[in-house]
């Protein structure tokens, strides 16, 4: 085949490409050998374009449009599901969707949340992956001019104890990636001083050879010192801050646009992965805010997928404007680098700043002091093209409405699912129920998470009020959410959370999206917290086979329907595709960070147990739903039948819980999900060390294993003082609220029509404590 | 001297990231913190009016962080700058008497500047101690129970009766207290007869226990330690974590606590300070 790279005769490498004579296999060829995983039809509107322009594109040219095209970029195969189900969902307390969503949190102040996937890097790279996931999605929430005060990391790997022989070609053990991964968001986050306060970490076959991590940052604002993600006048002068450019990163985009294969990572080690540093992140975050503080800022974009590349056209065009560049000006890490590399690279710790020429200096001076490069790299022009030169040289002149018109798709897709159509297994009433309770407790899914919990900083800033971990000292359990306050002198918080249902997703993708909104709505509610929007990251296999983009487009439905009869906006979101390999796609995972309104966070609860004697009382209504619950999966059984949500009960029960967490009524509360009711009111023993009695026969119905193991959504458990009980049940007027227990003895025990089981706490809490510590090494 | 009066110098570096919290506890109390760039006190790319002078100042802190990225050593990097640009005001600052306080990044940093312990003079011209590796090898997020065992000397826990246990969150990777194993015994004994030692780690019978009630394998339990006299004081927990009860881990249990267990030690310096100067 010929060869249409033609190298021009500058003093720098710069190529022509010559596509406007090139026949549709030869331009497929170009978008493969210049790495733009772009396919033909796309490469063809590219083609038309330049006959048009009656020229050849530049490689630099070639490469913007591959970034800028890319799924990662312009979301070409999900906008037409996002734009019908979740972007239409209108709140007032929206202030912004920009790289983060920009929401009201009271007169003055606004906070920013945003979760995205750092999958594809994890995957090949997994300390530098996830540490760069961190820094990235901390630029996402910096960029609006917020100061970022919580990370979020809900984590999804293959069982720790696959066996080695079980461990397809070219794929890393899930216990080399879980360390990495841990490592990383551990090294980068604590060193940058913001805390790790929400997760959830779990372990499924399906993610053996694509694991998913997602990270997710809150911050806080001033309303005045609020940035947009744009240029402001026709005079702005860009401002690159931050970090020099280099090699790292290059084609980071277009690499998580496609699926993963055996040998990726030779091809991409070279350079996909980027380099975090969080030790210039640190005080770039300081300087970014201080010049938005001051009031010398007219915009504020982070360098991310695309590198410069994206930055540039997209503040522009938010301005109404177009951009010139002079590349040579970039800082570089190294010498030699191609002028498309510069432009596309996706190095990290990088900022763009707008600011008028008259505040450059100020500018430059505030990031001095902090020891940040701060270099003036282009300015604004009134056409809306974007134009970029090297030496003198054009290397790149494209119109912008050209550039950022990414192609959209409805590829097709298919709504039935054969898992949907499979039939319930029938399965025997377990003979040792001690055994199957203390076997579900101290599953990888269900047991401690300390090991990971204890090694982010999760109360650096000293605002984690609520932390991930609730007790008593030394014998604290899982919370269902943490509450931060953001402000010095005002007690209104916000309680911040993690939702993933990909065990349900996998077998009824419109039930699973449902039950993530549920789970989250479940958590905030359960330490007091109104829910008040959320940000999603979508994770799926590849859209162009239409049972994953079916299968993406109901779980979309799913949160879409509950996020709007609840009033939740979505001001932000990511979607993942392209999660799988050769052999497997992984389970579909819709994963939710949510943010809900303390009003006063001295009334929030925790999920330990607090006084012998209180009773225990059971809300919502448990169903034989056993479809991808733990038990089921430590069974090998299986049902389609999925947890199902009444969005109505849910508002209602949500408006009572948070009314008697409010009045004062509840000591403890705990929402009910993975492992059941068994594991919940175990937790919140080993949080209280204390003891517990439950009857579970006021659950009419069902067989004692469902009652104790079934994962129905809607469902808490509440501690309340006897005194208060009265008052507590006016509230559940038509809902189920049913007392089952007391809190008691040294002891958790259950009881069914005259069948009883009852284990030791030092048992149950030896159960569940040690897996992951016995697994990923060290003391527990 | 007023409260009001006590000015404060938090200093910072790149990666110092509890300036912040810590600002915030000396400012609740009524005195007057600033966070202080080291580039400010040595007038490098500065403007005159950002310029400042450490012996203006009452109170020098280090906040916790990870100064320089720890890498290297933890706190060796800071504590080279800071030893190798402003050693003679340093001395003469701690010499009169005025406290400093380092926390967590910021007990290493004055350990490895020779501040603490130092045996042989005021500064050390070497560290005589090293705050090594946890145990666990890990980093480690969380509370730990000190008991108060010092006599009387370290301004910063005067006002904390001897033998009080109070509760403070640790956050740190190198945090393991550790002398040259041949010098050991002699300088313990050393720090206990000059009474330099400050908080032990203990358990919730305010016994000495092993990991995880010691978080890091710390020598004899030492998490936290002040000069002989008295007014450098450097711990690897945070009271600035617990300046109120509810920042208590299991706050929900006992809501009605209001004050918590770390103000005593900003509440101790701030008292010696308006008292002495």
């Amino acid at each position: 085949m010929r060869n249409l790279f033609h190298k021009k005769d500058l003093p720098f490498e710069l190529f022509e490409v010559d596509i406007l004579s090139a026949t549709d296999e030869e331009l497929q060829k170009v978008s493969d050998e210049a790495g733009l995983a772009l396919n033909t039809d796309e490469m063809q509107r590219i083609q038309a374009y330049f006959k048009s322009e009656g020229r050849n594109p530049t490689d630099v040219e070639l490469q913007s449009l591959g970034q800028a095209w890319s799924e990662h970029c312009c979301y070409k195969s999900s906008k037409v599901f996002l734009k019908e189900y979740l972007v239409s969902i209108e709140s007032d307390d929206v202030i912004d969707r920009g790289d983060a969503g920009v929401v009201e949190f009271d007169e003055d102040h606004a906070y920013a949340i945003r979760i995205e996937s750092h999958n594809h890097p994890s995957a090949v790279e997994p300390y530098g992956g996830a540490a760069t996931g961190i820094g990235g999605i901390i630029r996402d929430v910096l960029c609006m001019g917020a100061q970022p005060i919580a990370l979020i990391d809900p984590l999804h790997f293959g069982p720790l104890d696959l066996r080695y022989r079980d461990l397809p070609r070219g794929v890393k053990h899930p216990r080399y990636l879980m360390g990495g991964v841990v490592a990383g968001i551990r090294d980068y986050g604590n060193r940058l001083g913001i805390p790790t306060v929400s997760g959830a970490v779990l372990f499924d076959e399906g993610y053996i050879g694509n694991c998913i991590i997602n990270v997710g940052c809150v911050g806080i604002a001033k309303k005045k010192n609020l940035a947009r993600n744009r240029v402001k006048t026709e005079s702005d002068v860009f401002i690159l801050v931050g970090g020099r450019t280099g090699r790292d990163g290059i084609h980071g985009v277009t690499f998580a646009s496609v699926e993963l294969t055996e040998d990726m990572e030779e091809e991409w080690r070279g350079g996909a992965v980027q380099l975090g540093d969080p030790i210039l992140k640190e005080p770039l975050i300081h300087a970014c805010l201080e010049v938005a503080e001051r009031g010398l800022l007219n915009g504020m974009k982070d360098l991310g997928g695309g590198g410069l590349s994206c930055v540039v056209g997209e503040m522009a065009l938010a301005g109404g404007f177009g951009a010139e560049v002079d590349l040579e000006k970039v800082p570089l890490k190294e010498e030699g680098l191609a002028s498309w590399e510069v432009w596309v690279s996706e190095s990290q710790e990088r900022m763009m700043l707008a600011v008028d020429p008259e505040n450059v200096d100020k500018v430059l001076h505030i990031f001095k002091l902090y020891d940040v490069l701060a270099t003036p790299i282009g300015k604004v022009i009134k056409d809306k093209i974007v134009r970029v030169k090297y030496q003198g040289e054009v290397v790149l002149e494209l119109d912008l409405d050209f550039l950022t018109a990414g192609p959209e798709y409805c590829r097709p897709f298919v709504t039935e699912f054969e898992p949907m159509k499979e039939k319930e297994t029938a399965l025997d009433e377990p003979e040792d129920y001690e055994r199957v309770i203390l076997g579900v407790l101290s599953s990888q899914n269900v047991s401690s998470k300390e090991w990971v919990i204890r090694q982010y900083d999760h109360e650096i800033r000293a605002s984690t009020i609520l932390k991930p971990l609730q007790g008593r000292i030394g014998l604290a359990c899982h919370g269902d959410a943490a509450v931060m306050k953001p402000l010095e002198h005002s007690n209104r918080s916000l309680a911040i959370t993690t939702a993933t249902t990909p065990q349900y997703t996998a077998i009824n993708p419109y039930l699973g999206g449902m039950s993530v909104m549920d789970e989250m709505c479940r958590n905030l509610v359960a330490v007091g917290g109104r829910p008040h929007s959320f940000s999603n990251c979508l994770n799926f296999g590849n859209p162009e086979k239409p049972d994953r983009l079916g299968a993406f487009r109901e779980t979309v439905r799913g949160i879409g329907e509950m996020a709007s009869e609840l009033g939740l906006p979505v001001p932000s979101g990511n979607v993942s595709f392209y999660n799988e390999t050769s052999f497997a796609p992984v389970k579909p995972t819709p994963v939710i960070l949510g943010i809900g309104i303390v009003e006063d966070f001295m009334r929030c609860v925790t999920s330990d147990f607090k006084k012998e004697g209180s009773l225990i009382y059971l809300i919502g209504e448990t169903k034989k739903e056993m479809g991808g619950s733990e038990y089921y999966r430590l069974r090998s059984a299986f049902s389609p039948a999925v947890p199902a949500v009444d969005v109505n009960v849910l508002k209602k029960s949500m408006n009572a819980v948070l009314s008697s967490i409010d009045d004062g009524l509840v000591r403890a509360c705990h929402d009910i999900s993975h492992g059941g009711l068994a594991v919940a009111i175990s937790e919140m023993c080993l949080g209280g060390n204390m003891g517990a009695t439950a009857d579970l026969s006021a659950i009419g119905g069902l067989r004692f294993d469902y009652k104790l193991f079934s994962e129905s959504n809607t469902r808490w458990l509440m501690e309340v003082d006897p005194e208060h009980e009265k008052d507590m049940l006016s509230k559940f007027d038509g809902l189920s609220a049913h007392r089952i227990g007391e809190v008691s003895g040294n002891s958790v025990s259950f009881s069914d029509d005259g069948m009883r089981i009852e284990l030791s706490l030092e048992d149950v809490r030896k159960a569940w404590t040690n897996t992951l510590y016995e697994l990923m090494g060290g003391m527990a | 001297m007023r409260i009001e009066d006590v000015r404060i110098c938090i200093l910072y570096i790149e990666g110092t990231n509890c300036e912040e919290e810590s600002y915030w506890c000396f400012k609740r109390l009524g005195a007057k913190p600033e966070k202080v760039h080291l580039k400010q006190l040595i007038g490098m790319d500065t403007y005159d009016n950002e310029k400042r002078d450490l012996l203006d100042y009452d109170i020098v802190m280090i906040p916790g962080g990870f100064s320089s990225g720890d890498y290297v050593r933890a706190g060796a990097i800071l504590g080279a700058r800071v030893k190798s640009s402003l050693e003679a005001e340093l001395v003469k600052f701690g010499k009169e008497g005025r406290p400093m306080l380092g926390i967590c990044n910021g007990f290493q940093v004055l350990v490895e500047i020779g501040l603490l312990p130092s045996f042989d003079g005021f500064m050390s011209p070497v560290p005589q101690a090293v705050l090594a590796t946890n145990d666990s090898a890990r980093f480690e997020c969380r509370p730990s129970l000190l008991k108060h065992e010092n006599r009387g000397n370290c301004v910063f826990t005067r006002k904390l009766p001897r033998g009080d246990v109070i509760v403070n969150p640790v956050a740190h990777a190198e945090g393991k207290f550790v002398f040259p194993k041949d010098r050991e015994e002699e300088m313990l004994k050393k720090m206990e007869e000059l009474d330099m030692i400050v908080f032990r780690y203990v358990d919730p019978e305010g016994e000495y226990a092993g990991y995880f009630w010691n978080p890091n394998g710390s020598l004899d339990n030492i998490a936290g330690m002040c000069n002989s006299e008295g007014n450098i004081f450097g711990m690897m927990p945070h009271p600035e974590r617990v300046f109120y009860g509810y920042q208590h881990p299991d706050w929900t249990r006992e809501k009605s606590r209001e004050e918590g267990d770390g103000r005593v030690i900003f509440e101790s310096v701030l008292d010696y300070v308006t008292k002495k100067f």
